[in-house]
């Protein structure tokens, strides 16, 4: 059994997540050509792997993240990527890590994060993720918040945690734009970017939205209010479109920054991540976007996406849930612990389900979350394997993030973004031991010169010392 | 010293009570008390258990229930819920665990509702019985919490008023105003000793704090009768000061959160004080917890200091589980969770008849379906005062509606 063992290449025959995406459309154009020069590369990721040189991993336990598992494997990484999987690889002049009874997963991927935005410690100084000054936000960014120095992203490090989307928060009707990032510590945002990565837009429904604006006498303060909110909102979005697609650019309108995030989305530039409880809303939210031509990526939180599984399987729509959270709004009222496993099983399981965080301590454990989400689905019936739940929170969130063909499983040519697990990942005794970020280890927790420490790490309790050890 | 709990006399519905006794033959038990698990029967005749063993002496109307190895421990006691009081959070109305008008002595005991849908949820994975509290408030001490028995029986049973619960930390004054006036209020619990609340709520710091006589009567069990009071603080300093509260006033001090504990361990570990962590938050969410850390419960275990678990998960208290699983993976030793889950929170809050499963004690028992420490394991048997209870909830029904493939509306499936 010496063979080596390829994995099928499928980094060309991956299906994209929604439409195209291509954050550097206009460099296929002259300036001059270009509807908004400019904009299509603002705030590009400057983003550049850490060194690292090649690493054979010999004897490991593997989910890939797409469903399958090996046991006893060996890993070759080189130059950042995955370069082989196989039964008994030799390679020269690599560093050898023995794996034995070690787990190797895909870095976690968290498709619903607020770090950065929301940082710790959480004071009103740092509170930075819901512009709620209006219902229809699509004008800002999330990245342009963001505190590189949040201890945050180098907890969710420690628990495997290697790329994250950030999102606005769900005050607005639509809140504006969530951006990836790979998990390094770095001083400006831009070098923490997710290279290649594209924008989503924040939309919210029900209690938030309706709360946060009834509250001021102000609309939207009713579910229907919403509705309208969104509706006028797109109305609007089509006009400028359509004026953009003017020949002549004076008849073009005024650039305007909610537009343009608004058209990225009907030009299937910015994938929809959409903050939606409850079963009837997230139809209505799919007949908005059919009246409007987009396509919603992902639901968020949608405690009663089990509700309409089916619905949502048809539609190729992501559902992103916590395994067990209930009981804090009305919304949230129709909790089962099956929800992960019944999206997921939808349509002779084709569902799109992602175990996500949505905060600074479940991120640091999704692993946990998954085991528990896929536990009560086995309760209910499924037979649902570790190695397919590895899958919610690994390549599901990958593509819902739009970033499946680059990371999000182990394949030969993806990012070596990976985890290795004292043992087997869903096991609440199991911790993150090395985490590699484009084949770089990014944290070791036996080497505490590879564990990063923020700039507000430094010194705050005592001088001599870090805040963490 | 003469403890002032009230206990409710236990009422047995004889209808429902399997009558004689029960085996629960062949489990792992851990029994809640330091000592390692072994394979052992439970023998519980109504609602106590009368041995635990492995040759009981039963008769033919014993029933016996095979447990075939599974890990049976206690069943779990949440040292810190709302479980009763609050139905959904953002919703004030379903609320009760707020009051305008007292503070120390705010009792939530009468708005316990016992058909609150968070019951037999967490019943279901795993907690037979809870201390319910008030919530937070802008003034240092939210009022008492109470025990209670979450069998859904609308005959409530449970303790009555069994600890104080409060909080010292950043706030929009000054922690030193927070500490000033704690100490003002525990005077006027001593003084209560010796002067009638009559006289007491005509002083004028009785008025400008707006006290009423439940306060004053209910700060007189913390300063005079050895009520546990409940102090959520974190930083080190505060701890210092908690402590030093504690030998002046005599207190039976629970210290809740202390994620900077560590850096005060030596005096932590001489003041005998049982802390109420969770283990899971390393976040330093503000500038008085930038000590959190993963580590917190392998240290606090190591010194010997009492341990109990809350979990920032509202409605899920059941999650102190994967909580504590978290803590062992980082060194607490097994032991210490399981007891940290059941023995620890009875002996801390006079639960006497609780938290173990030893001959005598009250047979509320766990049987799982795993380690229980292990956020993927269940509970297969819930045992309340010797009543197996169904482990149903408006979840495990909302599962069944939506997993049932049957091709007629939802509305129609059940």
């Amino acid at each position: 059994m010496n063979n080596k063992v390829l994995l099928p290449l499928l980094l060309f025959t991956i299906i994209s997540c929604s439409e195209s995406f291509n954050i550097d459309l206009s460099f296929g154009d002259s300036a001059s050509d270009s509807i908004n020069p400019g904009i299509d590369n603002a705030f590009a990721s400057t983003y550049a792997p850490m060194n690292s040189e090649p690493i054979l991993f010999k004897s490991a336990n593997i989910y890939d993240g797409l469903g399958g598992e090996f046991r006893n494997y060996d890993l070759l990484l080189s130059e950042g990527k995955i370069l082989e999987i196989g039964e008994s690889i030799t390679a020269p002049d690599v560093m050898v890590i023995d794996a034995t009874d070690k787990w190797i997963t895909p870095g976690i991927i968290d498709i619903h994060s607020h770090m950065g935005v929301y940082s710790a410690p959480g004071v009103s100084t740092s509170s930075d993720g819901n512009e709620a000054t209006s219902p229809v936000t699509a004008e800002v960014w999330a990245e342009h918040s963001l505190w590189t120095q949040d201890p945050q992203f180098a907890l969710a490090l420690k628990g495997g945690v290697t790329a994250f989307h950030v999102l606005p928060g769900s005050a607005n009707l639509f809140g504006g734009r969530g951006a990836t990032f790979k998990n390094i510590s770095q001083n400006t945002i831009q070098a923490m970017k997710f290279p290649g990565a594209p924008h989503s837009l924040k939309m919210a429904c029900g209690e938030n939205p309706k709360r946060v604006y009834g509250n001021r006498k102000r609309a939207p303060s009713t579910r229907m209010g919403n509705m309208a909110g969104y509706r006028s909102a797109w109305i609007d979005a089509v006009e400028y479109t359509d004026g953009m697609d003017e020949k002549n650019s004076d008849r073009r309108p005024t650039r305007d920054l909610a537009m343009d995030t608004l058209m990225g989305v009907l030009n299937g530039e910015i994938l929809i991540q959409n903050h939606c409880y409850r079963a009837e809303e997230m139809a209505m939210m799919i007949e908005l976007s059919k009246e409007f031509n987009y396509k919603i990526t992902a639901f968020h939180h949608a405690v009663e996406a089990y509700k309409i599984a089916d619905l949502l399987a048809d539609e190729g729509i992501c559902a992103a849930l916590w395994a067990d959270w209930w009981g804090f709004k009305h919304e949230a009222y129709d909790m089962v612990q099956a929800n992960v496993a019944i999206i997921d099983q939808a349509r002779n399981g084709t569902g799109c389900a992602i175990v996500h965080s949505d905060d600074a301590v479940g991120i640091q454990h999704l692993n946990q979350e998954a085991a528990k989400a896929m536990a009560a689905g086995n309760r209910a019936g499924y037979k649902i394997s570790k190695a397919h739940a590895m899958r919610w929170i690994t390549s599901n969130p990958a593509k819902a993030a739009g970033i499946l063909d680059q990371t999000g499983s182990i394949e030969v040519g993806k990012d070596a973004d990976l985890v290795v697990w004292t043992g087997n990942p869903f096991s609440v005794y199991s911790i993150a031991e090395k985490v590699l970020i484009d084949g770089a280890l990014a944290f070791d927790m036996n080497n505490p010169k590879i564990q990063p420490i923020t700039d507000f790490d430094l010194g705050i309790i005592k001088p001599q010392d870090n805040r963490v050890q | 010293m003469k403890r002032l709990f009230t206990t409710l006399a236990l009422v047995f519905f004889t209808a429902t009570t399997l009558s004689g006794t029960v085996l629960l033959k062949g489990g792992l038990v851990h029994s809640g008390n330091n000592g390692a698990a072994t394979v052992q029967d439970i023998l519980i005749s109504e609602n106590i258990i009368v041995g635990v063993g492995n040759n009981l002496i039963i008769d033919g109307n014993t029933r016996v229930i095979e447990v075939n190895g599974l890990p049976v421990t206690p069943g779990l006691i949440s040292p810190m819920s709302n479980l009763g009081i609050v139905e959904i959070n953002a919703l004030d109305v379903t609320r009760d665990d707020e009051s305008d008008l007292l503070s120390a002595g705010f009792s939530i005991f009468n708005a316990f509702n016992p058909h609150s849908t968070g019951i037999p949820w967490n019943r279901s994975n795993g907690i037979t019985s809870a201390i319910s509290t008030p919530s937070t408030s802008s003034f240092p001490i939210f009022g008492l919490g109470s025990h209670f028995v979450l069998d859904g029986s609308l005959e409530i049973k449970g303790s009555k008023d069994i600890a104080m619960f409060g909080r010292l930390g950043s706030s929009y004054g000054s922690r030193a105003e927070t500490l000033s006036l704690l100490e003002s209020l525990l005077e006027i619990g001593k003084l209560s000793k010796s002067i009638p609340v009559e006289e007491i709520l005509e002083m004028t710091i009785a008025d400008k704090l707006e006290l009423q006589a439940q306060d004053i009567i209910a700060l007189g069990k913390v300063a005079n009768d050895d009520m546990p009071f409940v102090i959520e603080t974190n930083r080190a300093v505060d701890i210092l000061q908690a402590l030093a509260m504690k030998k002046k006033y005599g207190l039976n001090l629970v210290l809740a959160s202390v994620e900077e504990a560590p850096m005060v361990l030596t005096k932590l570990q001489e003041s005998n004080t049982p802390v109420i962590i969770d283990p899971m938050d390393n976040i330093p969410n503000s500038f008085d917890e930038l000590g959190s850390s993963l580590d917190l419960g392998r240290i606090l275990d190591q010194a010997g200091i009492p341990i109990m678990f809350s979990t920032q998960r509202s409605h899920n208290y059941h999650l102190m589980r994967q909580g504590s699983g978290n803590a062992v993976a980082h060194g607490m030793s097994y032991e210490t969770a399981i007891k940290g889950m059941t023995q620890t929170v009875a002996q801390t809050f006079n639960l006497d008849n609780r938290g173990s499963i030893e001959p005598g004690k009250l047979a509320d028992i766990i049987v799982w379906d795993g380690d229980p420490l292990e956020p993927a394991s269940f509970p297969k048997i819930v045992m309340i005062e010797g009543r197996l209870q169904d482990l149903s909830s408006r979840s495990s029904k909302l599962t069944e509606r939506y997993i049932n493939k049957e091709d007629k509306p939802s509305s129609y499936k059940h």
